[in-house]
């Protein structure tokens, strides 16, 4: 209860971005309650109501499969989950990590911003596409993948913050009073970084959707038996013209997924340290 | 200047090398023999074998690294385990697409994005600059591939206005008419730049207008549109240009898709379908090429962003 009187303000006079709040708590809900919520088992195939059009019981349609495409989105809503929190923890903990060493211990930032530079020369997309191509396709390995290529830009981004947090008096103060490094860093310089860090999260856990769905629809992503929605529109892609809204309910529900995670994003970056507010890259 | 250009050219150096290094890495983390993979399943042995020896396979490995780099600057990248073609000729192949459709794309994007961000800028505050702000990021949002085909469902499948996919060459017959297979694509491409474009203007706009010379501007009287165009548009537009960088990388990433969708013989979908057979020497080759390119944009929006704005070069 606390935490929602404390993030209250932030979304005071923000209509939009507290209708995508509310967006992505039904969708955490769905993804909590798919199994009780889900009318029909999203792995069943019944060739006899094959791309039949939305209506009762199928309230979304049912694919080339015949399986219930409401129910594969609500399992979906799980995957969106686990692939956004797992790719914002992978690209927070090591771009984190690797920002704040750098920056704090200089040598060794010379030579972990240098990885990063090289990481970076390397379009977002394509990067994951490489490692991809070295990897099997699997949920944990598209995961790791998203988290890797946001992981640098996080890097780089927790580097110019901690190089700002680091010539503050307050760090002085700290070394005065004989704190070591690892508790200048963890305990001084961290919880500084923890509002800016957020926001940043909102933002990968938006881009991280985009990408996973990309490598769904190129077939590098997800196996494709996974009820993901990228899954869902690069599997029903070839019957767009017969059954058009076996495309549209997932599309939306991405669309809706990242637009609510943007505005939440620029919600949270108005309220955060005005230093920071330059090196947050949101949309 | 000069310092600061010699400068930035030396320091893009040791990056490269480490680019290069790592895309020619990637044929070794590949599991098995890196001669076997780069000939492809139906190699004989005693192709495999001659190759081995012509890359050194038994030397050390930054031996390796040394011939293989020595190849490439000669423009040898090897050949294309599909097509059994040199690599460098079949990125050749795909260029023209991808240019073209970079080039339209770059048009939509200049033509939309500009005009709107400035608007949303100049109304700051208003339902307009609310809409297309919020429209902006909505488009942001919008998964590329998704859109595309969309697009193809409205335009080609039900009015029929502009044909669905591939794209012939303008040296085929049709000639410059060949360019409306090119139209959805581009449109589809540059949607959610367009929209990055808005926000970074809209942005850098409301940064500028709140600076001294834009007061001094309008306190002498100076049309409203004067000031908007010449003295916060032109300033902002430095800030704009160092972002010209990473729409590039958005625009390759996206390509990818798009060219996917729209099934394009372009660069993008030689990726994905490379990446689909295992053709290797053209997924590695395709790689450096955009990198070598990636960090040159870069260098060159460095070098103009520090001409247009000598305060970057005294740093």
């Amino acid at each position: 209860m606390n935490v929602l009187l404390s993030i209250a303000p932030i979304f005071r006079g923000r209509g939009l971005a507290t209708v995508g709040m509310c967006w992505l708590l039904v969708v955490g809900i769905a993804a909590i309650g798919a199994p009780l919520l889900a009318p029909f088992d999203p792995l069943e195939f019944d060739p006899f109501i094959r791309l039949s059009e939305p209506g009762w019981p199928h309230l979304f349609g049912t694919d080339h499969f015949g399986r219930d495409s409401l129910s594969r989105a609500i399992y979906g809503a799980r995957m969106a989950i686990l692939i956004g929190s797992g790719s914002v923890l992978i690209a927070l903990v090591a771009g984190g990590l690797i920002g704040m060493l750098s920056a704090y211990f200089v040598r060794l930032g010379h030579l972990l911003m240098r990885i990063v530079d090289v990481l970076m020369a390397f379009p977002a997309l394509l990067l994951a596409l490489v490692l991809m191509t070295l990897l099997e396709r699997s949920v944990l390995n598209t995961v790791i993948v998203i988290g890797i290529v946001y992981a640098t830009t996080t890097a780089r981004i927790v580097f110019g913050m901690t190089l700002k947090l680091k010539r503050d008096v307050f760090v002085d103060a700290a070394i005065c009073s004989g704190a070591g490094n690892t508790s200048i860093l963890f305990r001084h310089i961290l919880p500084n970084l923890m509002s800016p860090m957020l926001v940043q999260a909102s933002f990968i856990f938006a881009f991280a959707q985009l990408q996973a769905a990309a490598l769904d629809f190129l077939g590098l992503g997800l196996p494709p038996e996974v009820p993901s929605w990228g899954n869902m529109l690069s599997e029903e892609r070839v019957y767009v013209t017969r059954a058009p809204w076996l495309l549209i309910f997932p599309g939306a529900l991405i669309i809706l997924s990242v637009f609510s995670m943007n505005l939440v994003g620029d919600a949270l970056r108005d309220n955060i340290d005005p230093r920071f507010k330059d090196d947050i890259a949101g949309v | 200047m000069l310092i600061y250009a010699l400068n930035r050219v030396l320091t893009l150096v040791p990056t490269l090398l480490a680019a290069s290094f790592l895309v020619f890495i990637f044929i070794h983390l590949i599991p098995g023999d890196p001669a076997s993979i780069l000939l492809g399943d139906t190699a004989t042995p005693e192709e495999v074998a001659e190759l081995s020896r012509e890359l050194g396979l038994d030397e050390p490995l930054w031996t390796q690294y040394v011939l293989w780099l020595g190849n490439v600057l000669q423009g040898d990248l090897g050949t294309s385990v599909f097509f059994r073609e040199p690599v460098l000729s079949v990125i050749a192949d795909g260029a023209e697409t991808s240019i073209l459709l970079a080039t339209m794309t770059m048009f939509w994007i200049v033509t939309f994005g500009v005009p709107i961000g400035i608007v949303s800028a100049t109304r700051h505050g208003s339902w307009i600059d609310q809409a297309t702000s919020g429209g902006a990021m909505l488009f942001a949002s919008v998964p590329t591939f998704w859109l595309g085909l969309y697009l193809i469902l409205i335009f080609s499948v039900g009015l029929g206005w502009f044909p669905s996919s591939g794209f012939p060459s303008l040296a085929d017959e049709g000639g410059a008419s060949n360019l409306r297979y090119l139209v959805l694509p581009s449109l589809t491409l540059a949607a959610p730049n367009a929209a990055l474009i808005i926000r970074l203007i809209r942005a850098s706009m409301l940064d500028v207008s709140r600076e001294d010379h834009v007061r001094t501007a309008r306190a002498k009287g100076l049309h409203p549109a004067r000031v908007a165009i010449k003295h916060i548009f032109r300033n902002a537009l430095i800030a704009v240009s160092a972002a010209f960088g990473f729409t590039f990388a958005a625009l390759v990433s996206e390509a990818v898709v798009t060219e996917t969708v729209f099934s394009l013989p372009g660069i993008g979908r030689l990726v994905v379908q490379s990446v689909l057979r295992r053709d290797y020497p053209v997924i590695q080759g395709v790689i450096l090429i955009i990198v070598v390119f990636y960090m040159a944009i870069n260098l060159l929006v460095d070098l103009a962003y520090a001409s247009l704005d000598p305060r970057v070069s005294l740093k």
